[in-house]
């Protein structure tokens, strides 16, 4: 057995994830419940599918809001070594990812609005052919992290 | 040669040509469709032959705003019209230069170089190129390319005299013709016929003639039957001669540090790669060559864009029996193991290869029932078939290590065997999905840097220890507890 990676991604990432979550199913609604509206007006399909409908939106928000992020918050972890990057993450299917220092080419923090708001940002790390994202880090953590990073591969320079 | 030099002229032409080939289409749409017998089809001439004086002259001054020269070591191009661009690449930078010789360069003793970079994703193009330049030119660069690669060395005269003895492959006439017939070629062409002939429905009525033709048929079976085999004989020798043209003297070589592959009747390539800049080595056998033992074998290299994938999977030999393969490239390709022995995957695995076949058939089976009654329930005939196709694709599994080469076969349609590097894998992944785990199961994946974008190789439902085996081969960082030992520094 090989022990998993250690480092958790801030708690807050939850909060925004459930958000975003959120307005996901709110738009799932919308236009579900447009669809509804013509299934029943213009094709006269029986009335019962309105309650199908609402039984599908609460099983959908409950997915996307509390079941997914949950788990997906619990699964990642992270390491940054001296010589490697490893992640792990996935919802149902578990993926770890090994990444060689010496491959790595550029280092991004990234934030979107939502982020922002939440004091979080996403580190992506750039190989020559891959990019792996280590998603809603504390703005202080992420920064320090790239600049880790970006220091020890310079350390490892080796060409493609 | 430090000052900066134009191409020869013929490269505008070759420029207009190729602007000209690019635009055929929306320019012939313009012209034939536009005309329709009225006044306005003066107004449509002028048009179009105003179109084609502006490619000429954008051919003309795109050649003259166009010069390179190499300085301190570095190829320096500066070009542009409006915007005048420079794009300088250090020779220690090139992963590959491709020499192609087209009928029109041919005519003048002329070449054309494309040197390629191993450039970001995104930006499109990663690559310089030379159109057409006199062959003392070319010859001129690739000596100072070789004198700056020995670190300063001058006589780099003497590398075009080691030619005979560093062949290592060179097809046969025999491999040319087995190469042609193959390949998908052929089958491309007779749905390029079968399209083309479909297209004249709305002017020949095929129904009529057929009408016409069926008491002749009648008791003329056999000629409809030795027609429809003309025409894929036709199309065989069509694809024959074309792979004839593209691939005659196929020759591999070593010169110094690098692979050279030259190939062409028409137009003669020649393609260098550095050996050190290979980032894997692929050995492919389609369905039609497998059961006769046959492959084919590729090189990854980092150079190379989306639109010419030619540049990024190098075929390096076309087609050979596969016994040959090792004898061939070990004593080239150092540091790989072209006869591993492959570790498969567990017996247990096998119902999940199925079980995913199945997924795919069953909706199109449901399907098929409901819709086409009585004959819908032939699609059950699909499971058994899809079944045999997962047991190739199961009993093709499997991985191995040997030193600092891992290899993975797989199946898509072909089967693929990767050798790659450790050095060269960009990134390595592991994946369980919950019923994987259940059965002790993994996934493995391995991405090299391939063009712009990555290749590589993915193996299924390996055992999770033969997993964990090559998750701490690749990792630098000894993060495994119970000591595989094999984790090298």
């Amino acid at each position: 057995m090989i022990f998993e990676p250690q480092t958790r991604i801030s708690r807050r990432a939850l909060t925004v994830w459930k958000i975003s979550g959120t307005i996901n199913s709110f738009i799932f609604l919308l236009i579900g419940a447009g669809a509804v509206v013509a299934l029943i007006m213009i094709y006269h399909w029986p009335v019962w599918i309105i309650p199908a409908f609402l039984a599908l939106c609460l099983a959908y928000g409950y997915f996307f809001i509390f079941l997914f992020p949950e788990l997906r918050w619990k699964r990642w972890r992270y390491e940054v070594r001296e010589q490697e990057v490893e992640l792990q993450h996935g919802v149902f299917i578990v993926k770890r990812t090994l990444v060689p220092m010496i491959r790595v080419q550029h280092v991004d923090t990234r934030q979107g609005p939502l982020l922002r708001k939440y004091r979080l940002a996403t580190v992506a790390v750039s190989t020559a052919a891959t990019v792996h994202e280590i998603p809603a880090l504390d703005m202080a953590e992420a920064e320090q992290l790239r600049v880790f990073i970006s220091r020890l591969a310079r350390v490892a320079e080796e060409d493609v | 040669m430090s000052e900066p030099k134009r191409m020869h002229p013929i490269a505008a032409v070759v420029n207009t040509a190729r602007q000209i080939k690019e635009m055929i289409v929306p320019f012939v749409a313009f012209f034939v469709f536009g005309s329709k017998g009225t006044d306005w089809d003066l107004y449509y001439w002028f048009g179009s032959i105003g179109i084609l004086i502006l490619f000429l002259l954008s051919g003309i001054v795109s050649w003259y705003r166009f010069n390179y020269r190499i300085q301190e070591n570095e190829l320096r191009i500066e070009y542009g019209l409006f915007v005048k661009r420079k794009r300088y690449i250090p020779f220690e930078r090139i992963q590959s230069i491709d020499y192609s010789e087209g009928i029109l360069q041919r005519l003048f003793g002329l070449v054309k170089v494309k040197v390629e970079t191993a450039g970001s994703a995104g930006t499109g193009d990663s690559e310089a190129v030379l159109t057409a330049i006199s062959k003392e030119e070319a010859a001129n660069i690739q000596n100072m390319l070789l004198a700056a690669k020995k670190g300063g060395e001058k006589d780099g005269q003497e590398k075009r005299e080691c030619d005979e003895k560093d062949i290592f492959y060179k097809m046969s006439g025999a491999e040319l013709v087995l190469l042609a017939s193959t390949s998908g070629g052929p089958g491309v062409i007779i749905s390029g016929v079968l399209a083309f002939v479909f297209q004249f429905e709305e002017f020949i009525p095929y129904e009529r003639v057929f009408k016409g033709f069926s008491d002749f048929a009648e008791n003329g079976i056999v000629f409809i039957a030795t027609a429809i085999f003309a025409v894929f004989v036709l199309a065989w020798a069509a694809a024959v001669a074309g792979t004839f043209l593209k691939y005659a003297g196929f020759t591999v070589r070593k010169e110094g540090k690098d692979l050279v592959i030259t190939r062409g009747m028409l137009e003669k390539r020649q393609f260098t790669i550095p050996l050190h800049r290979i980032q894997a080595v692929r050995i492919s056998e389609n369905l039609i060559r497998q059961p006769f033992g046959l492959a084919s074998a590729y090189v990854e290299s980092a150079g190379g864009s989306v639109r010419n994938e030619g540049s990024s999977k190098v075929l390096i030999l076309p087609v050979v029996k596969k016994h040959r393969i090792p004898d061939l490239l070990t004593p080239y390709l150092e540091g790989y193991e072209f006869d591993p022995a492959i570790t498969g995957v567990p017996k247990r695995a096998f119902a999940r290869f199925i079980l995913k076949g199945w997924m795919f058939i069953a909706p199109l089976a449901v399907l098929a029932i409901v819709f086409f009654m009585p004959w819908g329930f032939l699609s059950i005939l699909l499971f058994p078939v899809s079944a045999f196709w997962s047991w190739l694709v199961y009993r093709d599994t499997g991985w191995s290590l040997d030193g600092g080469v891992l290899t993975l076969r797989y199946r898509g349609i072909s089967r693929n065997t990767v050798f790659m590097d450790k050095r060269k894998v960009q990134s390595l992944n592991r994946k369980e999905s919950p019923f994987q785990k259940k059965r002790r199961l993994s996934t493995i994946g391995a991405i090299v840097k391939s063009g712009e974008a990555g290749s590589g190789g993915k193996v299924t439902n390996l055992e999770k220890t033969d997993a964990d085996k090559i998750y701490s081969w690749f990792s630098r960082e000894a993060l495994e507890q119970q000591g595989a030992g094999n984790t090298e520094a």
